[in-house]
């Protein structure tokens, strides 16, 4: 590629990995460009959801011993390494969930399904698209969705990804690593002015189509209208996007020390993999917010556990305990793997990656059938929690007090999220 | 539904008036002293517990309130935290059925309370409406699997509420509707000619097994002369005590054949130790690793490729094997050639010597990756009944897109996985030293086409070449593309200039035509399915609205030329011409659309894919029997459809509608080849009606065992119109019996210790039970056995059981015919399905009047499916908005 000042990029070396950055001068970086002090860090926040719940006897530990020195179980050992950097919560419920197949659809919102008269489903924004609206600004993306092509009978729900919108509706995620790949790093080839030509072009398609749902919408009634809402919407969301598109246009994608992905990787490998991409995608900053909604019958197949995801959430002692346990092993395993990177990866202040980003790694089951004290692991220094402790808070606290705790954490000062009663104090720091 | 009420106040004139009053659930008054002894005394006016007060809560569920308090006293129940440990507990039998009459009544208040009140939302097309209609529109196949899923919340994916749309959404409309463009073009640009590739079987064949049989031969004389070598160093006196103890210990303890590592290979890993031994890459071999790998590949392979060498035809044709064997042949479509239909064609024929399960080939597709040898989609299998002499054609259409893969794949039918495939072959190894004999051959496997598309394509080529002609052609597309209504001016102009943009920018006035077209494609009079209505109730479709309902719900496509000319004519809501259509719909190809979209949601077939079935327990039922299995429900439907058969023919019948593959697995003589066909049964037989069909029995287990659970839940909610209440979070799971050699009856019965699990269990297990004689994959069984490590208990099936509060039946036969008499519940479920699948919303208690009546009408001709059918379309409420 040509060098020219817009494109000159500033290359840091950090523990052994090449870190390019965007432009300094591009919009974005402006904020901490100049001698910015060192809290001026952006803090990003990763949900990590993982469908049909955890092994409860070989999970959580002794709800006995709380604080700081308690002893890590079986289920949770290969993150010893991090014990001081991570918060187990338990107690924490979403009070209206009650289909004990769904542990994402309500995860991150907290809704009552039934709440709309006359409608069977109803669905609140998530947490993650809350911290977006105020994290996404200077970002290429607002926020980043990772899927799984194996999500159908893996104890998620109803849902396209962890993330729901402004209006309740399902957001969708890229399902698989290679797509993940190029959307956030791989380059379009074609030169600046062909570029600005195919986004005036996206706009012209934009406003015809709108043209067309005027026309549509045109008698409708109430029902339908707000039916048809959900494309107008979608082409505002297009537009923004689209917008954003523009600021970014000079701003080639960051380069990243990851080959691109092979196509086909399934379970513990494609976990992994996705893993890689967030944190890829946070030390560039091509976005602020990520979740992921992780599988879990693919991680069965790549451990070579041959049973059906939701069987092995119903164990019983045999076969689908040990599943169930070596699944809880493989996820804390890989998890560790995941703070180690953001460990890793030092900030131009000195400071960590990990020490910027929230993290929530949970699911709304705790256990089979169970949706109450629902398995929850806060980790990252982005939200101010108190790190290191293993904290018991009395039973059917809701888990979207937790929610608000890091939400405010990051600096986002919502008054509630989802039937929150306020911030769970003893997780701030 | 005795003891739960349910008031309905509907009128007659309900369906003009969705607003009538909202019927309330209820909980029987009779449980209020159940009440009264276990909760008002903590939760009362003065002595509010946990700041709860129970004894002023209505018992008639009418608001979302109401059902919140309702939902958390359900769920304190079932979680056991009440009433609390050191209070008064309640009996068992008391507890089980106020949870049962709760849990249910709560079911019919969410229902009420979620009752849209006969509303049909706009919907959008969902993925599979999506393809047909760009199908029926432009004439290609395209990929929909980019698009997300549909539905979701458990309703049918034509239920408005809950498809949704998105910004990402649209742009994969665009996208994929570029797609369709580009190939739509490229296929009207094609000339007449058409292209064909052969690939003779035997030329790769012979030439693998050659290479194959050298390579082994070759690596193990390298291997015998390095083995010579070092058994030569071990004669050494310095090596004699080491080698003596090496020997000791890789002696060969069995010949497991999935443990290669201790077959015989004498000091290989360890050569190193032994003084003066060469290097295997001395001898030509690679690391000892590599060496000792090639060495077991000729212990089990040698005999295997030395027999196929001896095999008859080999200079014709090729046989097919397994493991490394030669094991596909391929064609491909050149990358040059046009999109479109094309036709595979091969000549094959069977060991005569092979079993009959085995006389079948697979066609599918590998992924364009080379080194992937593990991934295959499996398109069907094809019964092979001919001989050497007289060698048979077999030919079927594949869709080759502008960028699909277009190499394809033939192989003997087997298990669709690498693993199993190994598995299989080192099974018959363990047997009999050698692999299985090869049951099929191939003369040779040919492509040829592009053909037409299966209906005309319309061609959208502008009649002039300047502006006029643009602004005509895409006015006439968007026209068509929004099935007969014409889009506005506006929208028009401004689609013009994209167009010409394009042809600036230098494109092609076809290229720069898609840029337009592929908008139309996303716009909203093209996505969703738009009735206008106004807020002052409902109105009358208006003809191309009518052609559309009706098209989407028999064809889940468009309509075509003929219902819109009657639709803009006027003619279609006469009732003579509706009827007349609707017949016509149904014996046309498209209908299998709404046989297949219909059946596989309504009965839940999606968990058929839920999990891989074990390939020792059930070798049979591989990916081709599945799909064969999933298609038997899909040609009875359409043959009861289609013959103006009774709806009760799908509990029990005297014939079933199968080809040659699943007349094998069943066990049925005298019917080969693929084609779908009515098969009358002998007397006694088990099959005939859903619940003998090998997909229904398949999904009732986990790919092992059977789930009497699965089994009898599904038969409630599908047959009998009793559904169990969703599962309920939070029951305290069950004392841990796994590893107990139990019966399953012994196992499930003790789902019926606890109230909690009691108050449904006990209407499902039962059922469940009276289907043990099917295994997991829908076999015939007479005995089932549990096996853990050194303990095996065996035990002969026991069918008897009884329905809860009902009858008692002694074997599967008298189940089914319990069930069989209650036809009149299984088409009540049967048209709620229907309705909901039809108009596009969840059925409601307003639907309960349309629902009775569509019966009654169907019942007059002894209920006919196709009665449900005419009955629902000359409804009142299919025909408003």
């Amino acid at each position: 590629m040509k060098s020219s000042p817009l494109t000159r990029r500033h290359f840091l070396k950090t523990a052994g990995t090449v870190v390019a950055l965007p432009a300094l001068e591009s919009i974005g970086f402006r904020r901490f460009a100049s001698a910015a002090p060192l809290m001026a860090r952006p803090k990003r926040a990763v949900f990590l959801g993982f469908g049909w719940g955890v092994t409860e006897e070989s999970w959580y530990p002794d709800a006995k011993v709380t604080g700081a020195d308690y002893k890590l179980p079986p289920g949770l050992a290969p993150l010893a390494r991090h014990q001081r950097d991570f918060t187990l919560v338990q107690g924490l419920t979403n009070k209206f969930a009650n289909e004990a197949h769904w542990g994402s659809t309500f995860w991150l919102t907290g809704a009552n399904r039934f709440a709309e008269p006359g409608q069977s489903f109803h669905n609140t924004i998530s947490a993650d698209q809350v911290a977006a609206e105020a994290l996404g600004k200077d970002t290429r993306f607002t926020s980043i969705q990772l899927g799984s092509p194996d999500a159908v009978g893996n104890g998620h729900g109803p849902g396209l990804s962890l993330a729901w919108d402004r209006r309740g509706k399902p957001m969708a995620a890229l399902d698989n690593p290679v797509l993940a790949y190029h959307r956030l790093f791989s380059d379009e080839t074609m030169p600046l002015e062909q570029r600005q030509a195919v986004l005036a072009q996206k706009r012209s398609v934009l406003d015809a189509v709108r043209a067309d749902a005027k026309r549509v919408q045109r008698g409708l009634n109430k029902t339908d209208t707000d039916k048809l809402d959900e494309y107008f919407q979608g082409v505002r969301d297009i537009e923004t996007r689209l917008s954003k598109d523009e600021q970014w246009l000079n701003v080639p994608k960051p380069k990243v020390p990851l080959a691109e992905p092979k196509p086909g990787l399934a379970g513990r490998d494609e976990i992994a993999l996705m893993y890689d991409l967030i944190v890829a995608a946070l030390q560039t900053d091509a976005t602020r917010v990520i979740t992921y909604r992780q599988p879990v019958g693919s991680l069965l197949s790549s451990l070579d556990l041959k049973i059906a995801a939701h069987d092995m959430s119903h164990y019983t002692t045999g076969d689908r305990l040990e599943a169930s346990q070596k699944r809880d092993v493989a996820q804390s395993t890989l998890f560790a793997g995941l703070l180690d990177k953001l460990k890793a990866v030092k900030e131009p202040d000195g400071t960590s990656l990990f020490d910027h980003t929230a993290l929530a790694y949970g699911s709304n089951i705790r256990t089979s059938h169970y949706l109450d004290n629902c398995p929850t692991i806060l980790a990252g220094g982005g939200a101010s929690v108190r790190l290191g402790q293993h904290l018991v808070l009395p039973r059917n606290t809701p888990l979207c007090d937790a929610w608000l705790t890091m939400l405010h954490g990051l600096d986002i000062p919502a008054e509630r999220h989802g039937d929150s009663t306020g911030v769970v104090k003893e997780l701030q720091a | 539904m005795s003891t739960r009420f349910l008031i309905l106040f509907i009128g007659l004139g309900v369906l003009r008036a969705p607003a009538a009053e909202a019927p309330q659930a209820r909980l029987d008054e009779k449980h209020r002293a159940f009440f009264k002894d276990y909760c008002v005394g903590c939760h009362n006016a003065e002595k509010q517990k946990g700041k709860l007060r129970l004894d002023d809560i209505s018992f008639g569920i009418g608001t979302i309130e109401n059902a919140e308090r309702w939902q958390k006293i359900l769920n304190a129940l079932n979680s056991g935290e009440m009433p609390p440990e050191d209070e008064t507990q309640p009996e068992k039998a008391r507890k089980t059925e106020f949870l049962d009459d709760l849990a249910g009544t709560l079911v019919i208040a969410r229902k009420v309370l979620g009752d849209a009140g006969g509303q049909i939302a706009m919907r959008r097309l969902n993925r599979r409406e999506y393809k047909n209609t760009i199908r029926d529109l432009l004439g290609v196949e395209i990929d929909v699997r980019d698009l997300p899923a549909d539905g979701g919340t458990g309703s049918f994916d034509t239920v408005g509420a809950s498809l949704f749309m998105s910004g990402d959404q649209i742009e994969q409309y665009l996208t994929l509707g570029r797609r369709a463009l580009d190939e739509h073009f490229a296929r009207a640009a094609m000339s007449e000619e058409t292209f064909k590739a052969r690939t003779e079987a035997e030329v790769l064949g012979n030439q693998r097994m050659n290479n194959n049989l050298k390579r082994l031969k070759d690596g193990h004389e390298q291997y015998a002369r390095w083995m010579a070598a070092v058994e030569e160093a071990a004669k050494l006196p310095e090596n004699s005590k080491l080698a003596a103890e090496l020997r000791e210990s890789t002696k060969i303890p069995s010949m497991n054949p999935y443990d290669g590592r201790r077959v015989g290979l004498l000091f290989n890993n360890k050569w190193e130790v032994l003084k003066g031994a060469p290097a295997p890459q001395s001898f030509g071999l690679g690391d000892a690793e590599t060496a000792r790998v090639q060495e077991l590949e000729h212990i089990y392979q040698l005999q295997y490729f030395t027999d196929y060498m001896k095999l008859p035809a080999r200079d014709t044709g090729a046989w097919l094997g397994f493991y490394f064997a030669y094991r596909e042949t391929y064609v491909a479509a050149d990358a040059k050639w046009p999109p479109g239909r094309y036709t595979l064609r091969m000549r094959v024929a069977a060991n005569e010597a092979a079993p009959r399960e085995r006389r079948f080939i697979e066609i599918g597709q590998r992924t364009p990756d080379p080194k992937d040898v593990t991934t295959f989609s499996v398109f069907g299998a094809h019964q092979v009944t001919a001989t050497l002499e007289r060698p048979q054609l077999i030919e079927l259409q594949v869709n080759v897109g502008t960028d699909s893969f277009r190499e394809f794949a033939l192989r003997e039918k087997r298990p669709n996985s690498r693993t199993a495939e190994m598995g299989l072959f080192h099974d018959h190894f363990a047997q009999t030293g050698t692999g299985p004999d090869p049951a099929v051959w191939v003369d040779w496997f040919e492509i040829e086409g592009p053909h037409d598309a299966p209906r005309a394509v319309t061609s959208f080529v502008p009649r002039t070449q300047d502006r006029d002609g643009v602004r005509e052609v895409i006015g006439r597309f968007a026209t068509r593309a929004f099935r007969g209504k014409a889009p506005d001016a506006e929208f028009i102009d401004r689609l013009v200039p994209l167009a010409e943009a394009r042809r600036e920018a230098g494109d092609s006035l076809e290229d720069a035509l898609k840029e337009p077209l592929s908008v139309v494609l996303a716009s909203p009079g093209f996505l969703y399915l738009n009735e206008p209505a106004s807020e002052k109730g409902p109105r009358r479709l208006d003809g191309p609205e009518l052609a559309s309902r009706l098209s989407y719900f028999l064809w889940s496509a468009p309509p075509d030329d003929e219902l819109l000319v009657l639709a803009q004519r006027g003619e279609l809501h006469q009732p003579a011409v509706l009827t007349a259509q609707v017949d016509r719909m149904i014996a046309d190809a498209r209908a299998d659309e709404f046989v297949s979209g219909f059946a596989h949601q309504w009965l839940g077939l999606d968990r058929l894919d839920f999990f891989q079935f074990d390939f020792r327990l059930h070798r049979a039922f591989d990916d081709s029997a599945k799909a064969a299995a999933r298609e038997e429900v899909y040609q009875t439907l359409a043959t009861l459809l289609r013959e103006n058969l009774p709806l009760h023919r799908l509990i029990k019948s005297d014939f079933v509608v199968i080809n040659g593959l699943l007349a094998d697995y069943y066990g049925l003589d005298d019917v080969s080849g693929d084609a779908f066909r009515k098969v009358a049964l002998p007397a006694g037989s088990p099959r005939g009606g859903l619940l003998g069909m090998a997909a229904i029995l398949a999904m009732g287990g986990n790919g092992k065992h059977t789930s009497p659970v699965e089994r009898g839940a599904w038969v409630l909610r599908k047959l009998l119109h009793d559904p169990p209440p969703p599962a309920p979070p939070n029951v305290p799971q069950l004392a841990r019996l796994d590893a107990k050699p139990l019966t399953a009856r012994e196992r499930i019965l003790a789902h019926q210790e606890e109230p909690q699990c009691a108050s449904c269990h006990r209407k499902i297990d039962p059922i469940g039970f009276g289907l043990e004689n099917f295994d997991a994959a829908g076999k015939w069984r007479t005995e089932d056995h549990f096996e853990k490590g050194a303990v095996r208990k065996t035990w002969p099936i026991d069918a008897a059981a009884a329905f809860h509060n009902g009858p008692a039946f002694k074997d599967y036969f008298e189940l089914r015919d319990i069930i069989a008499v209650r036809a009149n519940t299984f088409a009540r479920s049967f048209t709620e399905a229907l309705i909901e699948y039809a108009l596009g919303r969840p059925f409601g208690f307003t639907d309960e009047d349309l629902a009775t009546a569509i019966i009654d009408r169907a019942r007059q001709q002894d209920l006919s499916i196709r009665q449900f059918i005419h009955a629902l379309v000359s409804s009142e409420a299919f025909h408003m908005k």
